[in-house]
C-alpha cells in the first residue's frame, strides 16, 4: 500500500490541501449544478457567492496589511535613539 | 523534528479559511460552468441591449421565478403615486379622423367613450393609422386616460378591420425557442412589406406562459384547454376564442398561439383577475407594468391594447372600454410591447401608437428576438 509521506515542506503541504480543496469544490459544483433549476440560477448564486466572499477576502487582506504596516512603524518609533 | 519546528513557523489553515476557500473555488467551478452557456448565447445575433438578453438568458435557464421576483420588488418600488398632474392634452396618433360615413357604412367602432371629463380634445376618437387608406381605413387608433384614480395613465388602442386585413404571426429568432421549419428571419418578409400596415407583439414566451402553439398547421408545442387563443383558420378567419379542442392541431387552423386565462370572456372580465398560478411564471397581475392585450369586437374586428402602469384587470378594462368581447392579454414590460403603424405602403413611416413605447418602430423590420404578429392589407384591398 502507497502512503502519501508525511515529513513534507511547508509548501508541498499547503499544495496538497489546497488539491483536497478542489476537489471537494468540484464535488459540490457538480452538486449544485446537478440540483439546481437551471444553469443561470448557478451562475447568478456563484456571482453573489464570488462577490461576497471576494469582498471578504479583500477587507482582510486590507485590514491585515493596516495592521502589520501599524506593527512596524510603532516598532521602528520604539528603535530610533533618544 | 524538521516538521514540528515548520508546523510552528507555518501553522496549518485554519478550518474556516479552508471552507471559505472551497465555496470560493466552488462558486468559481459554478461561475465557469454558466459562462460556458452564457457567452455564446450573447455572442448570437440581437436586437437588444445586454441587460435585456441576460436577463432572458437568466429566464430560459431556470432562473424565471428568480427574475419575476426580483422584477416584482423592483415594480413594487417604483409603483406610481394616485393622482398627480393632470394632463392637458393626448399624443397624437394616426394621421386623420376616421370619417363617419364610413362608419356608418362598415361596422367601424364607435368612438371610445372617454372615462374622465372633460375630456381632452381626441380622446378616444378613433383616427386612420395611414393617409392614403381609403374610405374604409384597415387600422384605426385611438388614446384615452384609462383610470381616473391615475388621471396622467393613458392607454392606446388600435382598431383592425378583419374584413380588409389578414393577420399573420411570424416566429421570431429566439421564441419559439423550438425547431421550426419555416422559422424565417425574424422580421415581415420583404416581400410582404408591400402590403403591410400594422405589426405587434406576440405573447409571453412558451416557458413561461405554460401554453401551446400551432404554426403553419403544425403543433409547435402542445395546445392547453382553457387558454385564451389567437387562431387564424385556413379560411384566412381570425378569432380570440378559449381552446377546447386538445393538444393537437385541428386540421382547419392555421396558427394558434396561446397566452394564459382569457381577461375578456362574452364580454364580461375574467373574475379571477388576480394573482395565481394560471398567469403564468411572470410578474404578479397586481403590478403596474407596460402591458398589451389583443381582443375582437362584436363584429369580429381585432382590437390590440397597450399602456404602462397597467394591472391585468385595468388592461381588461381599457379592452372592454374599446369594444371587445373576447381578449387575452399579450407581452407585457416595456422592452416587449410593441404596436407599430405603417403610414404609407412598403412599410414606409412606422409609428409606435404611444410615443412612450420603448422599442423602436422600425422595430419588426429588422430581426427581433420574440414572435410578433404581422397586419396586411388583403389582396385587391389597395392602399
Amino acid at each position: 500500500m502507497v502512503r502519501l509521506p508525511r515529513d513534507i515542506s511547508t509548501g508541498a503541504r499547503s499544495r496538497r490541501a489546497f488539491l483536497a480543496d478542489l476537489l471537494i469544490a468540484i464535488v459540490l459544483a457538480t452538486v449544485a449544478i446537478y440540483l439546481a433549476a437551471g444553469i443561470g440560477v448557478v451562475g447568478f448564486f456563484a456571482l453573489l457567492a464570488l462577490l461576497v466572499l471576494g469582498a471578504w477576502i479583500g477587507l482582510e487582506a486590507a485590514i491585515g496589511s493596516l495592521l502589520r504596516r501599524r506593527r512596524k512603524r510603532s516598532g521602528r518609533l520604539r528603535l530610533r535613539p533618544h | 523534528m524538521r516538521s514540528a519546528r515548520s508546523e510552528r513557523r507555518n501553522p496549518p489553515i485554519p478550518f474556516w479559511k479552508r471552507a471559505r476557500r472551497i465555496f470560493l473555488l466552488a462558486a468559481l467551478a459554478c461561475l465557469i460552468a454558466a459562462a460556458s452557456s452564457y457567452v455564446p448565447a450573447m455572442n448570437a445575433k440581437h436586437n437588444v441591449g445586454l441587460g435585456v438578453s441576460s436577463v432572458e438568458w437568466m429566464r430560459q435557464n431556470g432562473g424565471n421565478s428568480l427574475v419575476s421576483e426580483i422584477e416584482n420588488w423592483y415594480y413594487e418600488l417604483n409603483a406610481p403615486e394616485k393622482g398627480g398632474r393632470a394632463l392637458t392634452s393626448l399624443p397624437q396618433v394616426g394621421v386623420g379622423t376616421d370619417s363617419p360615413g364610413s362608419r356608418q357604412a362598415s361596422n367601424r367602432p364607435g368612438n371610445v367613450k372617454p372615462l374622465i371629463q372633460p375630456s381632452l380634445p381626441g380622446e378616444g376618437v378613433w383616427r386612420k393609422a395611414a393617409a392614403k387608406a381609403g374610405p374604409r381605413p384597415p387600422v384605426l387608433l385611438t388614446t384615452f386616460r384609462s383610470d381616473p384614480e391615475y388621471p396622467h395613465f393613458v392607454a392606446g388602442v388600435a382598431w383592425i378591420d378583419a374584413g380588409r386585413t389578414h393577420l399573420s404571426y411570424v416566429p421570431g429568432l429566439a421564441e419559439p425557442p423550438e425547431p421550426l421549419e419555416h422559422r424565417g428571419s425574424g422580421e415581415v418578409p420583404a416581400a410582404a412589406r408591400r402590403r403591410l400596415v400594422a405589426t405587434f407583439n406576440g405573447g409571453f414566451p412558451l416557458e413561461t406562459s405554460n401554453a401551446g402553439l400551432i404554426y403553419r398547421g403544425k403543433i409547435v408545442e402542445s395546445m392547453v384547454n382553457g387558454i385564451a387563443t389567437i387562431v387564424e383558420y385556413r379560411d384566412g378567419r381570425v378569432d380570440v376564442v378559449r381552446w377546447h379542442q386538445g393538444p393537437r392541431a385541428p386540421a382547419d387552423v392555421w396558427f394558434a398561439k396561446q397566452n394564459l386565462p382569457p381577461i375578456i370572456y362574452r364580454g364580461k372580465l375574467n373574475p379571477n383577475l388576480s394573482d395565481g398560478p394560471e398567469w403564468g411564471e411572470t410578474v404578479n397581475n397586481a403590478i403596474r407594468v407596460w402591458r398589451s392585450g389583443l381582443g375582437i369586437d362584436a363584429n369580429g374586428n381585432l382590437l390590440y391594447a397597450a399602456a404602462n402602469y397597467q394591472t391585468v384587470e385595468s388592461l381588461a378594462k381599457i379592452l372592454q372600454r374599446a369594444g371587445a368581447v373576447r381578449a387575452l392579454e399579450l407581452d407585457i414590460n416595456e422592452d416587449w410591447t410593441s404596436f407599430i403603424s405603417y403610414r404609407r405602403p412598403g412599410a414606409l413611416e412606422p409609428s409606435n401608437l404611444l410615443p412612450e413605447m420603448l422599442r423602436p418602430p422600425e422595430r419588426y423590420l429588422t430581426p427581433d428576438e420574440r414572435d410578433f404578429f404581422a397586419v396586411y392589407v388583403k389582396e385587391g384591398g389597395g392602399w
